[in-house]
């Protein structure tokens, strides 16, 4: 019988063999196992560049995953415009910003209609949920793309109609809030087709609260404040990146008694 | 013969000889009256008068001379001959159909002038004997004697003035109880019966196998087994066991049970459950007392269709990755399909992952290798391994159970990654018996360069790409890396290979399809099939390359008949050691000559039989060899196209040998009601002949006298009449 070997991926393992992030990723990058890898892509419309404080965000995403969870992630991840063909090269990417976004192009319409059509995710993350400006626009230019699918709240548990019991609370952590740089509001509004949640609306400033400074420091505080809420946001940032890897998997029946009799909810 | 007579007349019709009659009476009459006033010679006025209207009579109505000499013919016979296979059961002389053929021969020398047909009865209407007695192609599993007089009945011509029925009295129609003249026919003329058999032989049968509703995969199926005993065989109790036969494999035990016998019949109710869909053939057997006399009833091959409500698949996933999202997306979107998954998504549980929370903070349970394998593995349709290492994950001690459930009948696909093939450890494990492709145990275990699959000939034939090839024609999606794989083993086919890379002489498979014992597997070397889900190259069919690859893969994996090259079946029942027939029947687009491994089902040591034919009909009939009593599997190849297997059952003697007991009793209720006789073969010359039938072949008419003669004597006798009325004194 073959010894067991020892694979060279994106995984905790090649974080501590490697040394670098950026190496890894760069030597690693489109190799065998790797093209399936979670890559939290930022796009960006209006010819807006990605840059900014946050931009560190996407990478610290994916190397808290690759150190938390055997799902390999592309560490230096790219971004991608949403009328750039190569929007459909992977079904994920986070659509970031803090202000009023200029109405959308109509090929840049095409490009999201595409990429959600054929089965992607989209996060819409609000860097300043407090004033809300872009979680609007954003809200707004969405919206009027699939104007058939009201915006449904997705909590940790059901509430009334329009609040769904949803498993990006449950796919890798047992989570009771989305967590952010700020804490928000208990829910994640999204847009819900068929049985997929395809964009996601947050109001927390996550890529806030994964950003680093060059000096391995966070780059921004946390608000209200602590180590606890940034941990928080880190796992919920996990979260969703399970939930775009494995869909609903948490959700089947095999996993509900157990998670149930973890949040203390079971009743035999 | 003949008879001789006079006809008045051959042309006038009644009236007109009344009118002569009545007018030769008036004239009579009135010369009686006439000659009261007479004074002499009263006699000679008297005889020409009536002379002379006895000839004028004749010359109006011209009598003639008639003669008919008529035919005789023998009675028309119909001697009906039962045909079923239930007569070649063994008797103290013979068999009982060595018994018919005798009676026939005495029938014909009984009915030497009689006009005697002689025709067969099972299934459907009388048709003539075979010409030799030990052809056995026309025999049949039934009886029915009631459809083969309703057709001498509705037959055009002479009915038979007499039926003679050559039986054992073991008949399907009519039924004991459902003797009387409707279901015989309505003939209307004796049926007289040769009883071939009085007494029961000494026998333990398996009288008939019912199912309580259509066989299910993965669901119980009641089976009741009615057990006979007869013939002064001592039974209290038989012992029924029903195994299931699978090809390469030993047969399953699947129940066993006792049918209690009481009044020579008992019945047994056994349960089984069938984890596989398809044809799949059970045998039902009992443990016959000591001095069974017909060991070929003590078992029966039977094939049972298994249809399934839902395919229950086992997803398995070493790590999440796009290609794990792509197939989940899919599976769960599928009604038809009950997917179980369970994926790895921590390394560990000492620290190679670290999710930085205690456990319960997380919604990980632990991957419960053992308990699937060695408890619920019996329940899946088919495991797909993604990606998912063998010894880190515990699979390995396993794999044996694995490989056994696929010769089984299960299904497996091992789909690429790092973790796959050689690189998750499968290489040089029992699993290597039931991949389509030989694994690596060294070396590298994948390429890492981009490349585009290439379409086989068997690739662009198989009906499994066929919806994928509509989409997309021979274009595929660049695929980033694969694993290094060895050639596809014999039988296995491969579908797409690589543009570059070699195993041994012929390009490296990537995807490959097999058939392992009765199970199949699917060897896909590489991860990126989600690009035909998601990609640029995807959106050009709107992503429904990817579902139209997985629905071809996942059903010729559960033998969807879809994605099979042909539809095979065996032409009507197939008996041990009779000749049959295979029909094969083209699904659309399959060209090419048509290839048949036939192998007994079991642990079979023989080579199977091959058959070969050419053409492009779209149905051909293929003779099967002469077979054993068991199961068996066709595996029917059309040009390069994959295989189509059918599995299907030859009995020893099937359905007719269930009830050995012959029933003289009805043969005798059959010729009291219709007014016959039943007799046994010694007896034959008993049978009363019918009269003989006469056809009236010529009539010779010729005229008494010719037309003047008559005129002319009547006309000098009426002269003389009236000369001899003026002598007389008459006016």
């Amino acid at each position: 019988m073959a010894s067991p070997r020892l694979r060279l991926t994106l995984s905790r393992r090649q974080l501590l063999l490697g040394g670098s992030a950026a190496i890894l990723a760069a030597r690693s990058a489109r190799a065998f196992g790797q093209e399936g890898a979670f890559n939290p892509r930022a796009l960006t419309t209006g010819g807006v560049r990605w840059e900014g404080p946050r931009v560190s965000g996407c990478g610290r995403w994916a190397w808290e995953l690759v150190r938390r969870t055997s799902a390999p992630a592309r560490l230096v991840p790219s971004h991608v415009a949403a009328d750039d063909p190569a929007l459909l090269a992977e079904p994920f990417a986070v659509w970031t910003g803090d202000s009023d976004v200029a109405p959308l192009t109509a090929p840049e319409r095409k490009g999201i209609e595409r990429f959600i059509d054929l089965g992607g995710v989209l996060v819409v993350d609000d860097f300043e949920p407090g004033q809300g400006t872009f979680g609007r626009a954003a809200r707004r230019e969405l919206t009027s793309i699939f104007p058939e699918t009201p915006l449904v709240k997705l909590m940790a548990r059901s509430g009334g109609d329009i609040e769904q019991e949803h498993v990006i609370y449950k796919s890798y952590y047992l989570l009771d809030r989305p967590t952010g740089r700020v804490e928000g509001p208990p829910f994640v509004e999204a847009i819900v087709r068929g049985r997929d949640t395809q964009v996601i609306f947050l109001a927390h400033d996550l890529l806030g609260a994964l950003a680093r400074a060059p000096d391995g420091s966070w780059k921004f505080p946390i608000e209200p404040g602590g180590a606890e809420q940034r941990e928080y946001a880190i796992r919920f940032a996990v979260n969703l990146a399970m939930y775009v890897l494995c869909s609903n998997y948490k959700d089947d029946q095999v996993h509900a008694q157990a998670l149930m009799r973890r949040r203390g909810r079971f009743q035999p | 013969m003949s008879v001789a007579g006079i006809s008045i007349t051959e042309d006038l019709g009644g009236g007109a000889v009344l009118g002569v009659a009545a007018l030769a009476a008036v004239a009579l009459v009135l010369l009686v009256f006439e000659l009261r006033s007479r004074d002499r010679g009263g006699l000679l006025v008297v005889a020409t008068g009536f002379v002379g209207v006895a000839l004028f009579a004749g010359a109006v109505l011209r009598p003639a001379k008639v003669s008919v000499r008529g035919t005789t013919v023998g009675p028309r016979v119909v001697v009906l001959v039962d045909e079923s296979r239930r007569l070649l059961i063994p008797t103290s002389d013979g068999t009982r159909r060595s018994r018919a053929l005798a009676a026939i021969k005495r029938l014909a020398a009984h009915f030497k002038d009689a006009r005697l047909s002689i025709l067969g009865f099972g299934e459907g209407k009388a048709s003539p004997l075979p010409a030799r007695d030990d052809d056995h192609s026309s025999l049949t599993t039934d009886s029915d004697l009631s459809t083969a007089l309703s057709t001498l009945t509705e037959a055009a011509g002479e009915r038979p003035s007499s039926v003679i029925v050559v039986s054992d009295g073991r008949l399907s129609s009519p039924s004991s109880d459902a003797v009387n003249p409707d279901a015989l026919g309505k003939l209307g003329v004796p049926v007289h019966t040769v009883k071939l058999e009085e007494h029961a032989p000494a026998d333990a049968s398996i009288r008939s196998v019912r199912a309580a509703g259509a066989a299910v995969a993965h669901q119980p199926l009641a089976l009741t087994v009615e057990v006979g005993c007869s013939g002064g065989l001592s039974c209290r109790s038989i012992p029924v066991t029903i195994t299931e036969l699978g090809s390469g494999v030993d047969s399953v035990v699947l129940a066993t049970g006792e049918a209690k016998i009481e009044d020579g019949i008992g019945k047994v109710e056994l349960e089984v459950t069938l984890d596989r869909a398809g044809a799949r053939v059970l045998q039902v057997s009992i443990e016959a007392p000591a001095g069974d006399k017909i060991p070929e009833n003590d078992s029966r091959f039977l094939t049972f269709s298994v249809t399934r409500d839902r395919i229950r698949l086992l997803h398995l996933a070493g790590r999440p990755t796009y290609d794990v999202r792509a197939l989940r997306r899919w599976l769960k979107n599928d009604e038809a399909v009950d997917v179980v998954a369970f994926f790895i998504l921590r390394e560990g549980n000492k620290g190679e992952d670290d999710p930085n929370a205690d456990e319960h903070d997380l919604a990980l349970i632990e991957f419960p290798v053992n308990e699937l394998f060695t408890v619920h593995l019996p329940s899946f349709d088919a495991v797909i391994l993604q990606d998912i290492d063998a010894v880190r994950y515990k699979l390995t001690e396993h794999l044996e159970r694995l490989t056994r459930y696929v010769q089984a009948g299960g299904g497996l696909i091992m789909v690429g990654g790092p973790s796959s093939f050689g690189g998750g450890n499968y290489a040089e494990t029992p699993i290597d018996a039931v991949l389509p492709v030989e694994q690596l145990a060294s070396g590298e275990d994948y390429d890492p360069a981009p490349f585009v699959p290439s379409y086989t000939e068997a690739g662009r034939a198989a009906p499994i790409t066929r919806a994928l090839r509509e989409l997309l024609g021979d274009e595929l999606p660049i695929m980033h890396g694969v694993n290094l794989l060895g050639q596809a083993r014999p039988g296995s086919i491969v579908l797409w290979d690589h543009p570059r890379l070699k195993a041994g002489p012929a390009p490296m498979p990537v995807l490959a399809l097999g058939e392992a014992g009765d199970g199949r597997s699917i060897a896909l070397a590489v991860d990126d099939t989600h690009e035909l889900a998601f990609s640029e190259f995807a959106e050009k069919v709107a992503g429904r390359a990817y579902g139209a690859l997985w629905d071809g893969l996942l059903g010729w994996l559960m033998r969807d008949p879809r994605y099979e090259a042909a539809r095979v079946e065996v032409v009507g029942d197939c008996i041990a050691g009779e000749p049959g027939k295979l029909r094969v029947t083209r699904l659309p687009g399959m060209r090419g000559a048509i290839d048949v491994e036939l192998d007994a089902l079991g642990l079979s040591k023989q080579p199977p039989v091959t058959l070969h034919q050419d053409g492009k009909d779209a149905e051909v009939e293929l003779t099967l060899p002469k077979l054993a009593a068991g199961g068996y599997t066709a595996r029917v190849r059309i040009g390069a196209a994959p295989p189509t297997r059918h599995d299907f059952a030859c009995e020893p003697a099937g359905p007719a040998f269930s009830d050995s007991r012959p029933d003289p009793e009805r043969l005798e209720r059959i010729a009291t009601v219709s007014g016959g006789r039943s007799v046994d073969l010694d007896a034959i010359d008993s049978i009363p002949v019918p009269t003989a039938t006469e056809i009236a072949a010529e009539r010779h008419v010729a005229p008494v006298l010719p037309p003047w003669a008559w005129a002319l004597s009547a006309a000098v006798v009426l002269g003389a009449h009236w000369v001899s009325r003026r002598l007389s004194g008459l006016s």
